[in-house]
Parts: C-alpha cells; sequence; structure tokens
C-alpha cells in the first residue's frame, strides 16, 4: 500500500507556474481519470490559487507508484518539462503525506494561517474525486479525518478567531456600536476600491438603506446601481450626514471635506443616535477631532488595520496548540488505519496458533491420561498458552510499529511476510 | 432550611464574581460555567433563606435582599443568554453591595429581640400598602438595571473613545443595546414609581402612616423629580448617550440614599 502527495504551493513557486499547473475546468476530471487508470491508484487533486496537489494511494501491494511518475505525469499532462517544474514540487509519503493534509486543511500551511476557505476548497477537491470515483478506502478514510482534524482546530484553537482583512475589520468596531442594521442607514462618500470592499462587507449586515454621493453625479449613480443603494448629490453630502448612521468615506480629496466646524454644525441637526464613521480615504476625509467614542466614532484606515495584525498576532499564538493537535490526529488516523488493515491478519494468525496449541495439548494430555493431577494439567495447558502468546509477541509488535511509521510500503512488506512465512488463507 | 444564613448566598455570589474576574483574565468555557453555577447556587440559596425569613419589605433588610434577588435572576439570564459578555462583572458586585448593606442593618427585630417575618407584616397586609411596596420594589429595580446598562455605556464609549481592539478586553454589548437597555428600564421604572409615590401619599393623607417630612418622603420625592428631569432631557431635549448613563447613575445614587438612609436607626413603616 502506498500513499504519495506530491504538490507545489505559493511557498516553492511563483504564481505564474501555479497557474500552468493549475487543474481548472474540465482538465481535473480528465487528469483523475488518468491517473486512476494509469496508476491504477486512488487520486485526489486539490487545486486553488495558492496550491496544486495530487493524493495518491495505491492499495495493491504490487503498485510501483512513485513520485517520478507523477512529476512526469505532471510534466505531460500541463505540458510543461519536468526540468521546469522538479524544483519547485514537494513530496510526501506516507504518516508525512497524512501530516501534510491535515496541515493544510488546518490552514496552517495557508498564506493567512487560520482562513477558513481552504477546509472549503479540500473537501470540494474530495467530492469531485468521488464523483469521478477516484476516490477509494484509504482516501476516503484520510479525507473524512481530515474534515475532522480541521474542525477540532477551528474549535479547540482560536486560531481562526476575528478578522484578517482591513475590510471586514470595518464591521467588528461598527458590531461595537450597533445591533440592528434593518433601520440603519449606511452613507457611502466616494467611489474607491477599498470603499467598495468595506461596503460589501457592511451589506452583509443587511442596512435598511444605502446612500451614494460622489463629487460626479455618474460615477454615485454607478455605485449606487452596483450596491443597490440610492444615489444623492454633493450638495446634500451636510443633510444625508445628519441622518446616516454609518458613513464610509473613501474619496480621493486632497483636504479634509468635513472639518471640525462642519462636523458641529451637522452634529447639531443629527436626531438619531451615534454616529460610525468608518473614513479609509488617504489623505482622511473627516478631521480626527471629531470622535468622541460616543455620539460620533470615527475610524481611519489605520485603526482597521491595527484591528487585522492584532488578529493575524493572536492567530500566531494558536499555532502550536494547533500543530499539537495535527500530530495527535496524524498518529491516530495512522494507527487507526493499521488496526483496520493489520486486524484481520493479526486475528487469523491468533486463531491459527490457537487450534494448533489446543490440537497438540489436547494429544498430550490423551498420552498422560491419569498420571497427572488436576493441577499439573493446568499448569501444563497455562505454559503452552503463555508459549502461544510469547511466540505472538514479537510479529504483532514489529506489525504495529512498523505500521505506525507508515501506513504503505514498509508495513505491507510485514504483513506478506506474515501471511506468507505462517501460510495464512485471504 | 433554617441554617442558610447570608454568608451561604453571599460567599456564593462572591466566588462567582472571583470566578467572572478571573475569566476575564484567563479566558476558559469552565470558569463562565462555574461561575454560572455558584451564582446559580447563590439564587437557590437567597430563595430558600426568603422562603423561610421572608423579611419585611418595610425594612431596609428585607428590600435590600429582595433587590438583590431580582438582581441575580438578572445576572443568570444574561450570563446564560449572553455568554460571550462581561455581564457578571457589572451585575455581580451590585449584588455583592446590596447583600453587604442587608448584613450592616442585620433583620429587623421586635421589642422583645423575636425576628420580625412577613414579606407585608402586620397592617402592611392590606392591598393598598401591597399594591404600595410592590410598586416601589419593581421601580428599584428598574434604576438598578438602568444603573447597570449605564455603567455598561460609559465603559463601552470609553473603549471606543481610545480605540481599544474589539476583541480586546472586556466583552460588552453594542452601545445600542445598552441604551436600549437603559431606555427600557427608565420608561418602565418611571410610572411604577409615579405609582408607587402616589399611593404612597394618598395613604400617608388618609392615615396618620408618615408626614411630609419624613426623610422616606423627601427622598422618594427626590427621586422622582430626578426621573422627570432624566425623561424630560431624553425624550423631549433627545439627550443620549454619556450624558444620559451619568443622570441614571445620579438616580441609581439617590435610589440607594432614599432605600438606606431614611432607615437608618429607624424602624419599618408603622
Amino acid at each position: 500500500m502506498i500513499l504519495l502527495d506530491v504538490g507545489c504551493s505559493f511557498r516553492t513557486t511563483t504564481v505564474d507556474l501555479r497557474e500552468r499547473l493549475a487543474f481548472d475546468g474540465d482538465k481535473l476530471p480528465r487528469a483523475l481519470d488518468e491517473l486512476s487508470r494509469r496508476y491504477d491508484c486512488e487520486a485526489v487533486i486539490l487545486s486553488t490559487c495558492n496550491r496544486v496537489e495530487l493524493y495518491l494511494a495505491a492499495v495493491a501491494a504490487a503498485s510501483k507508484l512513485t513520485a517520478d511518475q507523477v512529476i512526469h505525469f505532471l510534466s505531460e499532462f500541463h505540458g510543461v518539462p519536468p526540468e521546469a517544474i522538479q524544483p519547485h514540487l514537494y513530496t510526501h509519503h506516507h504518516g508525512d503525506a497524512v501530516r501534510h493534509l491535515f496541515r493544510v486543511i488546518a490552514s496552517l500551511d495557508s498564506m493567512i494561517i487560520g482562513e477558513g476557505q481552504i477546509a472549503g476548497q479540500v473537501k470540494k477537491a474530495y467530492e469531485q474525486a468521488q464523483e469521478r470515483g477516484t476516490a477509494g478506502p484509504l482516501l476516503h478514510a484520510l479525507f473524512q479525518h481530515a474534515r475532522q482534524v480541521a474542525r477540532r482546530v477551528r474549535t479547540e484553537t482560536g486560531i481562526a478567531r476575528g478578522h484578517v482583512s482591513v475590510s471586514s475589520a470595518a464591521v467588528d468596531y461598527v458590531r461595537q456600536v450597533f445591533d440592528h442594521f434593518g433601520d440603519k442607514t449606511i452613507l457611502v462618500i466616494g467611489a474607491g476600491k477599498m470603499g467598495e470592499l468595506t461596503l460589501r462587507h457592511l451589506r452583509e449586515l443587511r442596512p435598511g438603506k444605502i446612500l451614494v454621493t460622489n463629487r460626479s453625479p455618474e460615477k454615485a449613480q454607478t455605485v449606487a446601481r452596483g450596491c443597490g443603494g440610492e444615489p444623492v448629490l454633493w450638495e446634500r453630502l451636510d443633510e444625508v450626514l445628519a441622518r446616516a448612521d454609518i458613513v464610509l468615506s473613501t474619496t480621493g480629496a486632497p483636504q479634509p471635506i468635513v472639518t471640525l466646524d462642519r462636523w458641529q454644525r451637522i452634529a447639531a441637526r443629527r436626531t438619531s443616535g451615534t454616529v460610525v464613521i468608518l473614513d479609509i480615504a488617504v489623505p482622511r476625509d473627516f478631521d480626527p477631532r471629531i470622535h468622541d467614542g460616543d455620539q460620533t466614532c470615527l475610524f481611519n484606515i489605520d485603526d482597521l488595520k491595527r484591528i487585522r495584525e492584532a488578529t493575524l498576532a493572536d492567530r500566531l499564538k494558536h499555532v502550536a496548540p494547533a500543530e499539537t493537535i495535527v500530530e495527535t490526529e496524524t498518529r491516530r488516523f495512522l494507527k487507526e488505519w493499521a488496526r483496520r488493515r493489520n486486524g484481520p491478519v493479526i486475528a487469523r494468525l491468533t486463531q491459527e496458533l490457537e487450534t494448533k496449541r489446543e490440537a497438540i495439548v489436547r494429544q498430550l494430555l490423551a498420552r498422560l491420561n491419569g498420571k497427572l493431577t488436576e493441577a499439573e494439567r493446568s499448569y501444563l495447558e497455562g505454559a503452552f498458552r503463555l508459549l502461544q502468546n510469547q511466540f505472538l509477541h514479537g510479529p504483532i509488535t514489529a506489525l504495529t510499529e512498523e505500521s505506525h511509521e507508515v501506513p504503505g510500503a514498509g508495513g505491507h512488506t510485514l504483513l506478506d511476510a506474515m501471511r506468507k512465512l505462517f501460510r495464512l488463507q485471504e | 432550611m433554617e441554617r442558610i444564613s447570608l454568608f451561604c448566598f453571599g460567599a456564593s455570589y462572591f466566588v462567582a464574581f472571583a470566578l467572572e474576574l478571573w475569566h476575564q483574565l484567563r479566558p476558559r468555557p469552565v470558569q463562565r460555567l462555574f461561575a454560572t453555577l455558584f451564582g446559580a447556587a447563590g439564587l437557590v440559596a437567597q430563595t430558600l433563606y426568603l422562603g423561610v425569613w421572608q423579611p419585611p419589605l418595610a425594612w431596609q433588610f428585607g428590600i435590600l435582599l429582595v433587590l438583590a434577588w431580582i438582581l441575580s435572576i438578572f445576572y443568570l439570564f444574561g450570563s446564560i443568554h449572553r455568554r460571550q459578555q462581561a455581564w457578571g462583572l457589572f451585575v455581580l458586585p451590585l449584588i455583592l453591595i446590596l447583600v453587604s448593606a442587608a448584613t450592616v442593618f442585620g433583620p429587623p427585630t421586635d421589642e422583645s429581640g423575636a425576628r420580625l417575618a412577613g414579606l407585608f407584616s402586620r397592617d402592611d397586609r392590606r392591598l393598598l400598602y401591597i399594591i404600595h411596596g410592590s410598586l416601589a420594589l419593581l421601580a428599584a429595580v428598574g434604576v438598578c438595571v438602568g444603573f447597570l446598562a449605564s455603567v455598561m455605556y460609559l465603559v463601552q464609549a470609553r473603549r471606543l473613545k481610545v480605540k481599544l481592539l474589539p476583541g480586546q478586553g472586556l466583552k460588552l454589548p453594542s452601545l445600542e443595546r445598552l441604551e436600549a437597555m437603559n431606555d427600557r428600564a427608565l420608561t418602565l421604572a418611571f410610572p411604577l414609581l409615579t405609582a408607587g409615590m402616589g399611593l404612597g401619599v394618598w395613604l400617608m393623607l388618609t392615615e396618620p402612616v408618615a408626614t411630609w417630612n419624613d426623610p422616606r418622603v423627601l427622598s422618594t420625592l427626590s427621586l422622582w423629580l430626578v426621573f422627570v428631569v432624566l425623561l424630560l432631557l431624553r425624550f423631549s431635549f433627545h439627550l443620549r448617550g454619556r450624558r444620559v448613563a451619568l443622570l441614571t447613575i445620579a438616580a441609581f445614587t439617590l435610589l440607594l440614599v432614599t432605600l438606606i438612609v431614611p432607615h437608618m436607626g429607624r424602624g419599618g413603616l408603622p
């Protein structure tokens, strides 16, 4: 039995090479079919923008699946010379492949540690292999276990806690001020790219109304159309600022557009409660002195970046506990897999010896009939049982130890040897 | 049952508070769970205590304990439904202050030194006195809840003012929720206080239970006036946020004065 992982990630390749090795569109099912047919193996392909990995398992003892063959396949399939890809690929065998998959799905190997997307991508990769019929018993068990690992890491550590993009971090601040958003009005000032991203996150809060204003009415129209908002003339800025609950400002103005004096006039007209202003423009659109943390909460791009940095720093603290979970689960999977694989052989071996021992003891006792006391009979029986156990101890321990190291190559050699040595029937 | 003392539930609430504090320093679900369990144990013990001794509500000892009992229900509700938030850190100290104040005053006794019992003792059993006492108690609960919401509001506003990271430090409800909680508590407490006070004045005019210069009457009237000013500023002049929170805290302080000072060295209602 062989378990092999060959691939590359953002750590080992440039995006250019990853693009060339990607299995997008109909390439994925074709590659799965081809791998399965050519090497008589189970196959799952994980192809994302940050990594391309092939997980292959050959159950047949005689399988000769090697990393070189997979590299050759990749080269042939994508039309890239092997020497161009080989230096960028990594290979994991057996236990290392299991550990690597668990680290990947737990997002310990991701560009942004703790990101949640990878677990879904791994799940999708497995489902696609299942649809093509290339995921067999080993990869099925492996990927099911991997999902449990991802769940454990996410729930038992804080690795996935918090927001890591500046645009989503804005929501964290907004949630400290507001609870319900159905009755809230969001005012978007300007039309920057960053503003669009932030607005996307704010829209997930399902606000009651979105107003968009811009010096250019056409741009205001376009942005409003894109977000299901209502365009407002730039001249009405003060009026809508007095009504808005959340303001997202992202203009390219060289000077602040709302000074302290202007804001004081606007604030005097406000009848609704606190306003949260997300000023993500550089240079800033609002005078920072308007922030009071009570009726006016102003957050600029640096405040949002602080959330991102703090989240990333916090996630790093959870890497060690997550790695421990991965290690524990790797051992558990290997042990479980070994038990499933070795169990029947060990049972047959034990049964075989048990039958032989019982026959010999029966024969011996028949010869010595009448000459032994009851105590001597049971001592004799016990001695033979002890001999059987001591005899079995060595092979069973060796098999177990071997299988802890690898779920594949070494283990199957020993298993085969045992079958042959003890003439165990399949 | 009679062996349950103030110390039993006071200590339970204290341990719950210590666990809540510990949870803030080193957050682990087990601390929060044990804090809730100790809070629940305190509530059970206090319920049994109130059931057995029935301290008269006309005395500060009784009203402080019943107020603490209602707030401990509030604490349990909050800690179960808002598990992520530092609810207990604000409610438990108030409960402990009320229980401690009740301990200082001690249970009321008659001339022979025997402990008075019955939430509405002697003449107070009459329906009007019961209604008067209950309305005052419920209004006091409203002021306490408003006070808690205001303190939390000020802390949350402070966090926002210094731009503390959202995940850092205490986890509190949003400003909007705290403001709404305060509004709701005050708008419910005011009619209760007004009705309770009106009934008290009517009883005073019809029966010689108290006079206008009685400290209880004067402090209750002051509390009512503060309430009127507070509601006027809030709803007619759209006063919001920090200022309303500070006024609510002032109203709570006056409530404590109303509950404690007029009873100093005196008995309850005749």
